[in-house]
């Protein structure tokens, strides 16, 4: 009898045994099976550990990327990952400090210490990487052009020659279009909706911007549109300064950590409007989807035929 | 002392080019204001100080509008909203306008202040040599009232110039558009900047020179 | 009352809530500070030692030539720097108010001069009559005539200040601007029409409402007081 009540015992522990440390155990089956809710994350860096909270550089006035509502909150898919970093970090998605910055402002406001990293659609360029440090790719951004309905545009090439093409200070759109379109005449504006105003005004002939914002304004404008051509298909990345190994390690885990729960895609599908789901679902990373920035290509020099 | 010892003085002579361009802006826009500026103070002064009815209370609408606002929301507002109103406005011509109207409104009083302290003898003095009104203006009022404003008005011409700064935001290219751009790629803000206010002090510097130099030069006797 | 469109009214609260706290804010900061140091430059200025003249009228040619845009700028963009344990760097609400204040208090000193100039020499051979010391003199004579005559010129310097404070829209300070701006911008992206005159001119009738006042006080206090 005493024999018997030993062996249910110790079958009872083997088993719990095996449960325990049986589903640790690495499965080659990877989506098989449910990932904690967090990732295992290096350690926090230590000036931003003794904060208690992130201090981050995020765009105002790009919808839906980072954008200010009505009650003067920050919204949009790059606010959303800051609120994620928050949430891993300390335990509250409120515990991070934003900081608004604009696509002239953004790289200069991070070198300049005034932000731990800047989620700010910052497009990966051979010139930047230079200046600053950039994270594994969280967003892949394809350029369009937005122009009048009357337009009618053939080759990008032919027609650029002679126009007039707007965007924001110190962008890839900006790098892009003086490097290769030397015919065509590029002005500045302070913000993308400024450029929205410009061409609807005739002031210029093309806003040159990310797509998923001009699909937002080609939809709600009934006077424009945005041309068939698709340029610069080259990766965002949060940017990080030079040297801080640690914090981009953290970063890049969250990343990684984000990317294996299809955590962009969710955050994709809450910030676009439900009849663009199926455009944009490739620019989300997920475990299939792994954008690459075009190291040894750089996206400026890369000019159309 | 250390932020000398680390100054890029080929700063100075790398980006000459740019600063002389911003320079240029700056002076194209901010002279053609001042000048449209005196034109419209002398005027519309004039119609204030004479009290022409309906005239002038127009203009006090205009003055007192204009020096109530601040000139960033002016600029914005011209910018904005004029292709509103179907009139499509080249930047210069906002950069030009705005400040024009800016200069304007504070010249108006200049001038009214001026033209009403010419000592009413004088005035009279004119009417019994036989001057009509428009005369009597011409060669009593202008000339002594306007050399009292003198002074009023050129600061009001230097705030004219110093304004010209905020046209940056409409992407006016002058000079601290200039700066800030090469500031944002290079990072050399003390360079940057430094050259830029040695710029701005020696206009403004310059012009209060020729206040001063134009107030002994056309001094009233004393006996006014 | 007319009707007003449905999106005026969030609008119009989130500017009024969210900027316009700022921009008053920053005007008595900056207003207060300009108070401070201009009218003690503005006094120090009138002793008789060249050095501290010299020192103080740069100060003021300085701060008063830049525009102020430009002084923003520079301070904002100024790499930080460690004083002891102290890692200062200005966000962009303080860079504001030095600014802001820089300018003002160089403002406040030319008048404090040329208001303490103007109390003529019979004054202080008075005073000094009278057995005050300097700083008694200063203090119980001099000063209160000049600050008399302060009154309309520093209601004035107010009036410039609250206007001012939207230059701090450019670093990106959610004043009273910044607020009505990025409305404008979200509801030109979203909705296509942006409704500039309207936006644009709330913000000018808001600082009319608040400045038209404050300029017929500094017309009325010149008449009474001086």
């Amino acid at each position: 009898m005493k024999r018997l009540a030993v062996l249910i015992v110790l079958i009872g522990l083997a088993t719990a045994a095996a449960a325990t440390f049986g589903s640790a155990a690495p499965s080659g089956k990877a989506g098989a099976e449910a990932l904690p809710p967090k990732p295992k994350l290096p350690a926090l860096p230590a000036a931003v550990k003794s904060r208690g909270k992130w201090q981050i550089g995020v765009k105002c006035d790009t919808p839906p990327f980072g954008y200010q509502d009505t009650s003067g909150r920050n919204r949009g898919y790059d606010v959303e990952i800051a609120r994620q970093f928050a949430q891993w970090a300390f335990g509250s998605r409120s515990k991070v400090e934003l900081t608004c910055v604009t696509t002239t402002s953004r790289i200069g406001t991070l070198t300049s210490g005034r932000v731990d990293m800047i989620i700010a659609t910052l497009t990966w360029t051979a010139g930047r990487e230079q200046q600053i440090d950039f994270s594994l790719p969280y967003y892949g951004a394809v350029g369009r052009l937005l122009v009048k309905n009357s337009v009618t545009a053939g080759r990008l090439s032919d027609w650029m020659r002679g126009k007039k093409i707007v965007s924001t200070g110190s962008s890839i759109y900006q790098l892009w279009t003086q490097n290769c379109f030397k015919e065509t005449t590029f002005q500045v504006v302070t913000s993308p909706s400024a450029g929205v105003l410009a061409v609807k005004n005739g002031q210029a002939d093309a806003l040159m911007y990310d797509d998923a914002f001009l699909v937002g304004v080609a939809a709600n404008d009934r006077d424009l549109k945005m041309t068939t051509h698709r340029f610069l298909n080259v990766p965002w990345g949060i940017g990080i300064r030079k040297g801080e190994a640690d914090m981009k390690r953290w970063v890049d885990a969250a990343i990684r950590g984000m990317r294996a729960r299809d955590m962009f895609w969710k955050i994709l599908r809450n910030t676009i409007p439900r009849r663009f789901w199926s455009t944009f679902k490739g620019n989300a990373p997920s475990r299939k989807i792994k954008p690459l920035y075009p190291r040894g290509n750089p996206p400026e020099n890369n000019c159309p035929t | 002392m250390r932020i000398l010892a680390a100054y890029d003085w080929t700063f100075i002579w790398d980006y000459r080019h740019e600063f002389w361009d911003g320079f240029k802006h700056t002076m194209k826009a901010g002279l053609l204001g001042i000048v449209l500026a005196y034109v419209i103070g002398l005027v519309l002064g004039a119609v204030r100080a004479y009290r022409i009815p309906l005239l002038s209370q127009l203009a006090a609408v205009y003055v007192e509008l204009i020096r109530n606002t601040p000139i960033l929301v002016q600029i914005f507002f011209l910018y904005y909203a004029t292709p509103e109103l179907g009139i499509h406005l080249e930047p210069f011509t906002v950069a030009w306008l705005s400040i024009t109207i800016w200069g304007g409104a504070f010249m108006t009083e200049n001038f009214r202040a001026g033209f009403e302290a010419v000592p009413a003898r004088l005035r009279e003095a004119g009417f019994a040599l036989g001057f009509g009104p428009l005369k009597n203006f011409l060669n009593v009022t202008l000339p002594i009232g306007g050399r009292i404003a003198l002074p009023s008005t050129i600061n009001t011409a230097i705030s004219v110039l110093k304004n010209t700064s905020l046209l940056l935001i409409i992407g006016y290219p002058e000079l601290t558009y200039v700066a800030n751009n090469i500031q944002a790629l290079t990072f050399l803000v003390f360079e940057a900047f430094t050259v830029l206010a040695v710029y701005y002090l020696a206009i403004v510097w310059a012009l209060s020179a020729l206040i001063r130099f134009l107030e002994r030069r056309l001094a009233l006797p004393e006996a006014l | 009352m007319p009707e007003l469109p449905d999106w005026f009214r969030p609008v119009a609260e989130y500017m009024l809530r969210e900027g316009l706290p700022e921009t008053i804010r920053l005007s008595v900061i900056a207003v207060t500070a300009s108070l401070v140091v201009g009218i003690l430059f503005g006094t120090l200025i009138t002793i008789r030692f060249r050095p501290l003249q010299w020192l103080i009228r740069f100060y003021i040619e300085l701060w008063r030539g830049l525009p102020i845009l430009v002084t923003v700028l520079f301070i904002y963009w100024l790499p930080p720097y460690d004083v002891g344990p102290y890692h200062i760097q200005l966000n962009a609400y303080m860079s504001a108010a030095v600014a802001l204040s820089l300018w003002g208090s160089a403002q406040v000193a030319e008048a404090t001069r040329g208001a303490v100039q103007s109390i003529t020499k019979e004054q202080h051979e008075a005073a000094s009559a009278l057995g005050f010391s300097w700083i008694g003199r200063h203090r119980f004579v001099i000063l209160p005539q000049a600050l008399r005559r302060l009154l309309p010129p520093m209601v004035g310097l107010l009036v410039n200040i609250i206007q001012n404070t939207t230059i701090a829209f450019v670093i990106g300070v959610n004043e009273f601007l910044q607020a009505g701006n990025r409305q404008f911008e979200n509801l030109t992206t979203q909705t296509g029409d942006g409704h500039p005159i309207s936006i644009f001119g709330f913000v000018m009738l808001v600082f009319f409402v608040i400045c038209f006042p404050l300029t017929r006080l500094a017309a009325y206090l010149e008449k009474r007081l001086v």
